[in-house]
């Protein structure tokens, strides 16, 4: 594919033109097809359950959605979209609570089953309002480009000259290849998820590539914002609340995103199942929803459909900061060392402020983001070709319905398809890795952390984490020695199709893409994350160099900390 | 169902040695229909005339089901519902790429090799997975001297993949009253049991070389086992696994076993012959001897302690007498006898 040099963007990305692509997600504003998704919904979940003790169910969810309800953050700090949300969800609960005592019969406990699983469809499912859809697409790029030339150096370029947001936001990779794809089946698109900012990112990203708009999974967290609530609803998002844990809440989940997947409605799921903590590329994704793709195509082989693909195609945006590096790397540093870290308190509001400054930040600056569109596979993992077809390895041709045959016929078996699914989530992982773009940041922070451990060997890494101010600074010369070599590894690694490098790194010269990664590293924080002041090189803070370092990480170039293996949650 | 359809079924074997020949005819006893590769044309000839393999397997008559060919053509003439791969581990990667474009993409394969790639430390079903467009692979390994169950004797193996139907094919094919098939998904474990076993079996050749009793041998059955263990689970195995027949059977079999390859390079090296002598007196692959390299380096760029295999693959080197990798062994600080220590 002919990728301009200039913005190393495909010519495919649209920064000025934007048609309108209608998608079947358009239908999904029609009342009663929206209806007839809900009831499929429910039926499958109905299925699903046939044959648990419908009493026994039903208690169950009962008592798992009344300690959620309870645990559910209440007054002054609760947004009051969450807490209407609760308040019905209290009101429906107290309902079925009443009606259990009341019946006794089989027939009226499966009815009260058939009552949950439509509260949760209805809840699920999202809507998709193409005027809202074509307010947003037209505010957005306007939004943008102010921003851009608000914050940017427009100020002191000479007169008419302004800056685009094709040299800050770089889409590259099989662009071309999706949006062909996009016209043969159904395509589920699955990003890597490390910022809040991401689900904006890609509806956007979708856009320049004009495809039509896709489906999402969007968590609840997200709606408590009312500006992003009002638009993400109205976007084809539909509700993703983490915090409901019952089997009937989650099987509703997986069979509301079976029936859009089997109808055609293209789709994203970030399926690391939320921002990643640790900073490093997802290698652990969750299978339940991931497993829905393989469901729908192997139901439409089964309604007879002779090419029914449905086409995942990875994509991996790398950014030089992330405005929550602090509070997850507290997360994943709490989770994985339990007693052995003291987070400190604070939580993390996701305010429409912060994403104003995360933009502005970026055009104020010289920061690129990027955004690859990865290779695009089958619901197996086999890459696909530009027409379609499942490629196995050695370029033979596959039939993808002929996996889904055992002993002769087309059926299918749970745990076989499970299985399959575990296959696709390492395969799609390790697409990730490759498909990633490495920025001069995050080998500037991976290069400052390989340096220090250097200094300091022996130490665990919650020691080593503690090191005093004055302990976390690295000579010049020593820095740089350990930036070359820490190149050298990532160019072999380039060169061997295992990763990308950004512009700034393709220069190869250390003296400058260091200093372009660090003036770009973590800008947004307040601690420097890597300062580079008279001659030698320090950290204000640890936790977001290893954070920032982390991105680096699976890849091999390091032996880590030892006796510490990715099994046990530490970054290798 | 089940049995209906396998017993209609086709199945081919990729490899004509002794283990081979022995798996064709288990699967023709509950298959439609088994084809045999062989490399050499006359063999194959010979096969089909003789109905027997006596290079191989002396006294096995051939079961009438089973046709033995030279080709790839003719073994996928038509469709097949098994692939049996029955060949040395180095020779896997290369025929399994020759082969690729015969698949349609239902068959299921399995893989009797008990070794891995030199090169990549690959197991041989990852190296499969990476050369044919097939995703349901497994591995069939334990305790199987092709002789032993071609007379007859009570026998049982262990069919491992991820996939359950992969595992129901390999109980249903194989399977009868004289031979038992015990099924895992850990496929990691059962095939990392089956390589890891080779070495162990070298040290034991030479113990009865030196004319060393059960004490010694115990000592090496169950010390061994313990390397066999840590190196698993350094590459994602569990160690349940290897406390079944693929680990433990495995290395009870080869090691007593006089019939082993592995077994007869470790008798002959401790004789004082050369490691070439007795590679080209034996004639045949004794995959034991690369893998304790291989194993060796792997264990010391990850800090997996494996004291046997480092004195096998130092005596293998002629670095080290066999007494002085014995004295290695006798003299190392104390441990506790936890067999992952």
């Amino acid at each position: 594919m002919l990728i301009d040099p200039r913005t190393g963007s495909s010519p495919a990305v649209r920064f000025d033109h934007h048609p309108a692509v209608r998608g079947e997600i358009y239908r999904l504003n029609d009342r009663s097809y929206r209806e007839s998704v809900i009831e499929e919904t429910v039926l499958r979940t109905l299925g699903d359950f046939s044959s648990a003790d419908p009493r026994l169910l039903i208690e169950e969810t009962l008592y798992q959605e009344r300690i959620r309800i309870r645990k559910a953050r209440s007054g002054w700090f609760a947004s009051p979209y969450l807490a209407r949300r609760n308040s019905q969800d209290r009101a429906f609960v107290g309902e079925i609570q009443r009606q259990m005592k009341r019946s006794v019969g089989l027939e009226e406990n499966r009815g009260l089953i058939r009552e949950f699983a439509g509260h949760f469809a209805d809840e699920i499912c999202g809507n998709f309002e193409p005027g809202m859809y074509d307010f947003a697409i037209r505010m957005v790029p306007w939004m943008f480009s102010w921003l851009l030339n608000a914050a940017s150096l427009k100020r002191v370029l000479p007169f008419g000259m302004s800056e685009s947001l094709q040299s800050r936001l770089r889409v590259v990779g099989e662009v071309e290849h999706l949006q062909r794809l996009s016209k043969k089946g159904t395509i589920l698109l699955v990003p890597t998820h490390l910022s809040n900012i991401d689900s904006l990112l890609v509806g956007y990203v979708i856009h320049l590539m004009s495809l039509p708009p896709f489906a999402y999974g969007a968590g609840l967290n997200l709606f408590s914002n009312p500006l992003l609530s009002f638009s993400m609803s109205r976007l084809g998002a539909y509700t993703v609340d983490r915090q409901k844990s019952s089997q009937l809440y989650k099987s509703s989940l997986k069979n509301y995103s079976t029936s859009i997947l089997k109808r055609g409605v293209h789709s994203i799921f970030f399926p690391a199942g939320g921002r990643v903590r640790s900073g490093a590329i997802e290698s652990h994704l969750k299978l339940g929803l991931l497993g829905t793709a393989l469901q729908a195509q192997l139901e439409r082989y089964q309604e007879g459909h002779a090419n029914p693909n449905i086409y995942v195609v990875p994509m991996v945006m790398s950014y030089p900061f992330v405005f929550e590096a602090s509070s997850l790397i507290e997360d994943y540093l709490e989770a994985a060392g339990k007693h052995r870290f003291v987070a400190n308190d604070g939580g993390e509001n996701i305010l429409f402020l912060n994403f104003l400054k995360f933009f502005w930040k970026m055009f104020s600056t010289r920061s690129e983001m990027w955004v690859r569109v990865g290779r695009p596979l089958d619901v197996f993992g086999n890459f696909v070709d530009e027409e379609g077809r499942s490629i196995g390895p050695n370029g033979t041709s596959i039939d993808p319905r002929r996996f889904f045959m055992t002993e002769g016929a087309v059926k299918a078996v749970p745990a076989r398809d499970r299985e399959y699914t575990a296959l696709l989530g390492q395969k799609i992982s390790e697409r990730y890795h490759s498909e990633n773009v490495v920025l001069s940041s995050h080998l500037v922070a991976y290069s400052m952390f390989s340096a220090l451990q250097k200094q300091y060997p022996g130490l665990d890494l919650y020691r080593f984490l503690r090191l005093s101010p004055s302990q976390r600074t690295i000579p010049e010369e020593r820095f740089y020695e350990e930036a070359s070599l820490c190149f050298s590894r990532v160019k072999e690694a380039s060169d061997q199709g295992r990763l990308h490098l950004s512009t700034a790194l393709q220069c190869g010269d250390v003296r400058i893409w260091v200093e372009d990664g660090v003036s770009q590293l973590g800008l947004f924080h307040d601690a420097k994350v890597v300062r580079s002041d008279q001659g030698v090189f320090s950290t204000e803070d640890m936790n977001l160099l290893y954070y920032y370092r982390n991105r680096l990480t699976g890849y091999g170039f390091n032996c880590g900390f030892s006796g510490e293996t990715d099994e046990k949650g530490f970054l290798v | 169902m089940k049995k209906a359809f396998w017993s209609d079924a086709r199945v081919a074997v990729l490899g004509g040695g002794s283990f081979g020949t022995v798996l064709a005819n288990l699967a023709a006893r509950n298959c439609a229909e088994v084809t045999i590769y062989v490399r050499a044309e006359d063999q194959a000839r010979a096969m089909n005339s003789t109905r027997m393999n006596p290079n191989y397997v002396k006294d096995l008559v051939l079961d009438s089901k089973i046709r033995a060919v030279s080709t790839y053509e003719k073994v996928f003439e038509r469709e097949l519902n098994l692939l049996v791969f029955a060949l040395p581990s180095h020779a896997t990667r290369e025929q399994a790429r020759i082969i690729a474009p015969f698949f349609r993409g239902d068959e299921m394969v399995l893989h009797a090799t008990k070794g891995i790639e030199e090169s990549t430390l690959k197991r041989i079903s990852q190296v499969l997975s990476e050369e044919i467009p097939i995703l349901r692979i497994g591995a069939i390994s334990g305790p199987n001297l092709a002789s032993e169950i071609a007379r007859g004797e009570p026998a049982a193996t262990v069919i491992a993949s991820p996939f359950v139907d992969v595992l129901a094919a390999g109980e249903a094919v194989f399977s009868n009253p004289k031979f038992r098939v015990y099924t895992t998904r850990d496929l990691a474990g059962t095939e990392w049991g089956g390589t890891l076993k080779n070495i162990f079996a070298i040290a034991s050749g030479m113990l009865e070389s030196r004319g060393m009793g059960w004490n010694t041998k115990s000592l090496l059955l169950s010390r061994g086992l313990a390397e066999m263990v840590r190196f698993g689970r350094a590459m994602g195995a569990s160690a349940e696994t290897f406390l079944g027949l693929s680990g433990m059977g495995d290395l009870i079999a080869t090691c007593s076993s006089n019939q082993s390859r592995n077994f007869r390079v470790g008798y002959h090296l401790a004789k004082g012959e050369t490691l070439e002598e007795v590679l080209s007196e034996l004639g045949q692959v004794a995959e034991g001897v690369r893998t304790a390299r291989i194993v060796y380096e792997f264990s010391r760029s990850r800090g997996v302690e494996m004291p046997i295999t480092e004195s096998v693959y130092r005596i293998i080197q002629g670095e080290w007498s066999v007494d002085q990798g014995l004295e290695h062994l006798m003299t190392r600080p104390q441990v506790d006898d936890e067999w992952v220590n």
